[in-house]
């Protein structure tokens, strides 16, 4: 992995600060936790820029919640993506059959992966799935997704950090901030 | 086999299509390239004269994709039609995908450095990345291609007539020496 001194150089603009989204995922718990009241919840974490979110959030919910991770591979990441198909890449690890489940995911934006995910999730018969995001970027949405709780809506500018990556790195900033293009302008692929 | 398992790509027109078809077909998303064609524009005698066909169907999702993924300048001749197929059909979902959408496509999935490759007119028919595609486009036939897209741009909003530019005038002399006499636009109706 390439070392890099200051990650947070690469950064042009802070567009949530730590304390930001530190703030709302405290919100988030407590609204999931009154709208679950008396129940149980599953709480499913898509791999692996959710990581951050869904520890933080799991933490503020107030309510008692199993968590399942899962993992689906992404366009691009095969070397035979041409006639590729998506693929769960780790499954859930207990049956979800009847169970209120919420989706936990860091950023919708196309909401392919979700829609699949959401299609997958469903053939297993959950009592209920609702979704969580961090982050919504509307502005290229193919597939409307309904979204239950969402935490901000974001511009259309790529952003890295609290889980977000380019090229795997990034992902362990304490914030969401948008990456100088110089940074991944010129071509190089990740 | 489903639509999005077909062996037997359509001739996209462009490499950005053919793309996006593979990124559908990886999501499970059904698409067909190009099934429905709407007029836009008649005549006094009622016959069509400008029709729109978007790109992609998504059946599942109802919704139109469109891609623009060519030079800005000609964004503006796709955005009116659209606005007019928006006006005549406000029932229709449709979204443009513009080449700055394209680039964070690309961009998002680590594949930016096609993304350069895939846009403009770079990307036009006949790039081998394109499935369909076997045979490669007669430059002459790009160039004359864009020069007549651009010559219905400026015919399109004729209340604002603008002199050519030296690299427009410079564009024209080299598609008018080097594109045959029996050179014409390929019968697409209604695809900018």
């Amino acid at each position: 992995m390439q070392t890099k001194p200051d990650l947070s150089a690469d950064v042009g603009e802070i567009l949530l600060s730590e304390d930001e989204i530190q703030a709302k995922v405290a919100e988030l718990g407590a609204r999931i936790s009154a709208d679950y009241a008396g129940r149980s919840l599953t709480l499913v974490s898509v791999l692996k820029g959710s990581l951050p979110f869904m520890a933080d959030l799991m933490r503020a919910i107030t309510i008692p919640v199993r968590i399942d991770l899962m993992e689906v591979s992404s366009y691009g990441g095969t070397a035979t993506e041409s006639s590729g198909l998506v693929r769960i890449l780790k499954d859930l690890s207990a049956s979800i059959a009847g169970e209120d489940v919420l989706i936990v995911e860091d950023i919708i934006d196309t909401g392919l992966t979700l829609n699949y995910l959401i299609r997958y999730l469903r053939g297993k018969n959950p009592a209920t799935l609702r979704i969580c995001t961090l982050l919504d970027k509307p502005a290229r949405r193919l597939v409307d997704i309904p979204v239950d709780y969402r935490g901000f809506t974001i511009p259309d500018q790529f952003v890295v950090g609290y889980g977000l990556d380019y090229g795997e790195i990034y992902r362990n900033l304490r914030f969401v901030g948008v990456l100088r293009r110089e940074v991944y302008a010129g071509g190089a692929e990740g | 086999m489903t639509d999005t398992l077909r062996e037997t790509a359509p001739p996209f027109a462009h490499a950005s299509e053919a793309e996006m078809a593979r990124i559908l077909d990886f999501y499970g998303i059904v698409w067909e390239y190009e099934p429905h064609t709407f007029p836009i524009l008649w005549n006094l005698e009622g016959d069509v004269v400008e029709s729109f066909s978007p790109d992609f169907y998504l059946a599942e999702l109802d919704l139109y994709l469109e891609m623009t993924t060519l030079r800005q300048k000609l964004v503006r001749k796709k955005n009116r039609k659209l606005r007019r197929l928006r006006e005549l059909y406000p029932d229709v979902r449709i979204k443009l995908f513009y080449a700055r959408d394209f680039r964070a496509l690309m961009l998002k999935y680590g594949k930016l450095a096609l993304a350069d490759a895939l846009t403009g007119t770079a990307g036009q028919a006949g790039l081998p990345e394109a499935p369909g595609a076997t045979e490669p486009v007669d430059p002459a036939l790009i160039a004359a291609v864009t020069v007549l897209d651009a010559e219905a741009d400026r015919s399109a909003t004729p209340t604002s007539p603008s002199r050519p530019t030296a690299a427009r005038r410079r564009r024209r002399r080299r598609a008018a020496a080097s594109v045959p006499a029996t050179t014409t636009q390929p019968d697409r109706p209604g695809n900018a």
